[in-house]
């Protein structure tokens, strides 16, 4: 059974329009002017219990409503959706002993307590006996290496302490299910680096299923195997995150240097100039492979000068994710088979 | 139902860990409370001193209404001590974590903090009381029972003032005008009060459930005082939770604040 | 101080004038509050009356007790709130910084806390004797007013600068909570916020007499109810020496206080 079908989901709020101002506001008292957003547009989609599911779009693309919508926090306008066998709006309260969040910007562990604090009293909020949460809470401090921040106040934490600290709590109670809403936002790429493999191996030796939302390509590259690429309330694309880089890889990033200067007009036919390096000893170039050959594109290099390095390379995946966004809805967009 | 005292008892313990990590603060607001109290009651003092009597009232009525009425409101401060900041909490979102938790959301969310100085009010009012002149053993197991019950009444009321939040966006100016009202009424005799005033009393600022009736339960055993506190109780739980449940199915449907998308 | 600087402070009191604008709903709630206080008084004092079955209790009747508590009531609710926010500036140690300006850290706290009392005591003013002329009735001759007004200016500085005080304890306690509500005790009782002072025993008024909560509360209350410029001469002599004196301290204090943090870096 999926652990998460989503069919048809739509989602719109009606807000009023507050206006600054004295007299203005006095006016929209008075005569209130609305209007409608349309966070979330006939979403569907499924995913595997167990997998790893990275949601990415930017602002007000609707994954923040849609991860609230799927925790049971708020009502779809219309559409169905089942999180582990539960419909979520409906069986809120029974959802949640199975499903774990973390959202990057609101912390669940308390301010002025050790994290272990926390812990316990999270274990009695899920109705856990004290000695499986003794024994979860030691198994999850050894993963996420956090047994020496236990007793310290978390106000005393770093961020990136303080998260991994976020995430080993919302997996206190072994959930079926784990959804993180910007879970490395402000960490440093140390920090970035350790919660996605603890997460990762989280993934593999229990098999909860992690749906992931973010504006951060790597934490997608790292964590997720596939990825649904959401704006303006709709799935734009679809697929496994290595079919992602192959269909959008149309262009190749070169940089080389060179044992002399280059000319001021240096330029390869089918290649666009990024950047000159100081001194002109380099230069860093893009084309489209669709229309130039990389073959060419070599042979005209080696032959501008004493070639010194050179590296060749695909466009970071947050240029590819760009270009999903302003491509649209639609476009190349037929998912690989699994 | 017991399951929720359980897990109340241990979120009551956590608050109070997390008050323990000041020390210095959490006693000097709660002595400070109570100096506090105390130098408010000397006003009374001095003006009975002076008026020996009003309409039948004395100072030791005095003594016993304020000793209801700080406890009953320091009884809420101290273990629902967000009962004043459900405006905030729903206003910023912050529902949403009480929401995505198995537990009862208000009951989790009111009593998720603890406020030191009504530790001092509480106490402050059992001394009151103690202190009146009008103190008796079966009197004392009157006062925690009646203020209880006073306190039921106050947290009833401040959670449906509050619960307008889920309609208006954030009502904590006029919830705060509201909480003043209901206390300053709370402690101030009855009888000063006729005709529409009273009528007020007892149904739009029940400030009489959380003052006057109580203390007078706690001055003579009476059948029928006990049976008005229960049913004023009764219907404003009943309303608070009622009206709660329906500002929250509104926060769900995404219309009650402006939301993140 | 040249003209610039101080159309600065002004452009600061301005600004908080509109900014107490900004939620107009918010305003309506503060201002009922002096509504519900005075009409409990009213009640309490009706019966007072009527129970001692006089007409004047300390020289006043119940029409002059009401617009007295009126007034106290008035000021004691535009009070400047400020301890809480200097404690603040304390504690981050940003408060060092402004050492060899302390005019213009008081001048600024001045400037924008003026503002909001202004704003604050307009409304309680209006929604206030709205209340009690309903009530028994109109107020005291106007020609008292002016008198008033530039007493309440001199009540409110004692306070300002009293509250001040109160929040540069933060050098000294991590709390000063306890003290605002002390401080704010002290004016129901001693400052004759509660009950006008002339009803007190003669050892307490004595008392209360030596302190600034007086001439911050009951002063400027009992000047509106008879006023005449005898009494406004004396008042007026024991604001300015009360205001001397604690505006000294404040700046000490400050001084003290400021460079000690900046020596010890905060």
């Amino acid at each position: 059974m999926p652990a998460i079908e989503v069919d048809n989901l739509c989602k719109s709020f009606v807000t009023k329009h507050k206006p600054a101002g004295f007299l203005a506001s006095l006016r929209a008292l008075a005569r209130p002017k609305t209007f409608t957003i349309e966070a979330v547009r006939n979403l569907t989609f499924e995913m595997e219990a167990g997998e790893l599911l990275g949601f990415i779009g930017p602002n007000g693309a609707g994954k923040s409503t849609t991860i609230k919508i799927l925790t049971g926090i708020l009502f779809p306008s219309s559409g169905q959706a089942k999180v582990l066998g539960f419909v979520p709006w409906a069986e809120r309260r029974q959802l949640a002993y199975h499903i774990g969040t973390v959202f990057g910007q609101r912390p669940q562990l308390w301010y002025h307590l050790p994290a272990m604090d926390t812990f316990a009293l999270f274990g009695k909020i899920y109705e856990m006996d004290d000695r499986t949460t003794r024994q979860r809470i030691s198994f999850l401090a050894e993963a996420f290496e956090i047994n020496d921040l236990l007793e310290t106040p978390v106000r005393k934490l770093s961020l990136g302490q303080r998260m991994r600290c976020e995430v080993a709590a919302s997996l206190l109670h072994k959930p079926k299910l784990l959804l993180l809403d910007e879970p490395t936002l402000g960490l440093d790429v140390v920090a970035k680096q350790h919660i996605r493999d603890t997460i990762r191996r989280m993934n593999q030796l229990e098999g909860v299923g992690v749906l992931l939302t973010s504006h951060d390509a790597g934490d997608l590259e790292a964590l997720c195997k596939r990825v649904i690429v959401i704006n303006h309330g709709q799935i734009v694309y679809q697929d496994k995150v290595s079919a992602l880089k192959r269909s959008f890889l149309t262009s190749k990033l070169v940089e080389v240097r060179y044992a002399e200067q280059i000319p001021v007009d240096f330029h390869i036919p089918g290649t666009e100039t990024i950047k000159v390096a100081k001194e002109r000893y380099g230069v860093k170039l893009r084309f489209d492979t669709r229309s130039t050959g990389v073959e060419t594109v070599m042979a005209q290099l080696s032959a501008a000068g004493t070639l010194v390095d050179i590296t060749v390379s695909d466009p970071p995946l947050e240029e590819v994710i760009r270009l999903i966004y302003t491509q649209g809805a639609g476009k190349d967009s037929e998912p690989s088979t699994t | 139902m017991f399951k929720e005292i359980k897990f109340l008892i241990f979120l009551w313990k956590t608050n109070i860990q997390a008050a323990m990590e000041y020390r210095v603060a959490f006693i000097s607001q709660m002595i400070g409370m109570m100096l506090n109290n105390g130098v408010y009651f000397i006003f009374w003092i001095i003006f009975f001193s002076r008026f020996k009597n009003l309409n039948g009232w004395q100072l030791s009525d005095m003594f016993l209404l304020f000793g209801v009425g700080a406890s009953a409101f320091g009884l809420v401060a101290f273990l629902f001590g967000n009962y004043d900041s459900l405006s905030e909490i729903i206003a910023k979102g912050r529902l949403d974590y009480y929401l995505s938790l198995p537990r009862p959301v208000l009951l989790h969310a009111i009593a998720s903090r603890t406020i030191a100085s009504g530790l001092g009010d509480f106490t402050y009012g059992l001394l009151s009381y103690l202190a009146s002149g009008l103190f008796t053993w079966d009197g004392l197991g009157r006062f925690f029972f009646g203020t209880f019950l006073a306190g039921c009444a106050f947290l009833a009321f401040m959670t449906i003032v509050h619960s307008l939040s889920f309609w208006v966006g954030n009502a904590s100016g006029f919830a705060g005008m509201a909480s003043n009202a209901m206390v300053t009424f709370a402690l101030y005799p009855v009888s000063l009060f006729e005709g529409s005033a009273k009528f007020i009393l007892f149904t739009l600022v029940p400030a009489a459930f959380m003052g006057a009736v109580p203390a007078a339960f706690v001055h003579h055993f009476s059948w029928t005082l006990l049976a008005e506190i229960f049913l004023a109780d009764f219907i404003l739980l009943g309303l608070a939770l009622l009206i709660f449940r329906a500002g929250l199915r509104r926060y769900e449907s995404g219309s009650a604040i402006p939301t993140e998308v | 101080m040249t003209m610039r600087n101080l159309s600065k402070y002004w452009a600061m009191l301005k600004m908080q004038l509109v900014n107490s604008l900004a939620y107009p709903s918010e305003l309506v709630w503060r201002s009922l509050a002096i509504v519900i206080f005075l009409w409990i008084f009213a009640q309490l004092w009706r019966v007072t009356f009527a129970t001692a079955g006089t007409t004047t209790i300390g020289g006043l009747s119940l029409h002059d007790t009401l617009w007295y508590l009126m007034l106290a009531e008035t000021i004691e609710l535009s009070r400047p709130r400020l301890s809480h926010s200097i404690a603040e500036t304390v504690r981050d140690g940003s408060i060092a910084y402004l050492l060899n300006k302390p005019y213009d850290f008081l001048l600024y706290q001045m400037s924008t806390n003026l503002g909001e009392s202004l704003f604050r005591m307009t409304l309680n003013t209006l929604f206030g004797g709205a209340t009690v002329w309903l009530l028994v009735g109109p107020p005291p001759e106007a020609r008292g007013w002016a008198l008033t007004a530039i007493a309440v200016l001199g009540a409110w500085s004692i306070n300002f600068c009293i509250g001040a005080l109160i929040g540069l304890t933060a050098f000294l306690v991590e709390d000063v909570t306890p003290f605002e509500w002390i401080y704010q005790k002290m004016i129901f009782i001693l400052g004759g916020m509660l009950i006008p002072l002339d009803f007190y025993p003669h050892w307490l008024q004595t008392i209360s007499r030596a302190l600034p909560f007086s001439y911050a509360m009951y002063g400027p209350a009992r000047l509106f109810v008879t006023p005449d410029l005898t009494r406004f001469a004396g008042l007026l002599a024991g604001q300015v020496f009360w205001i001397l004196i604690l505006a000294g301290a404040l700046v000490l204090v400050y001084q003290r206080g400021a460079r000690r943090l900046a020596i010890n870096g905060g």
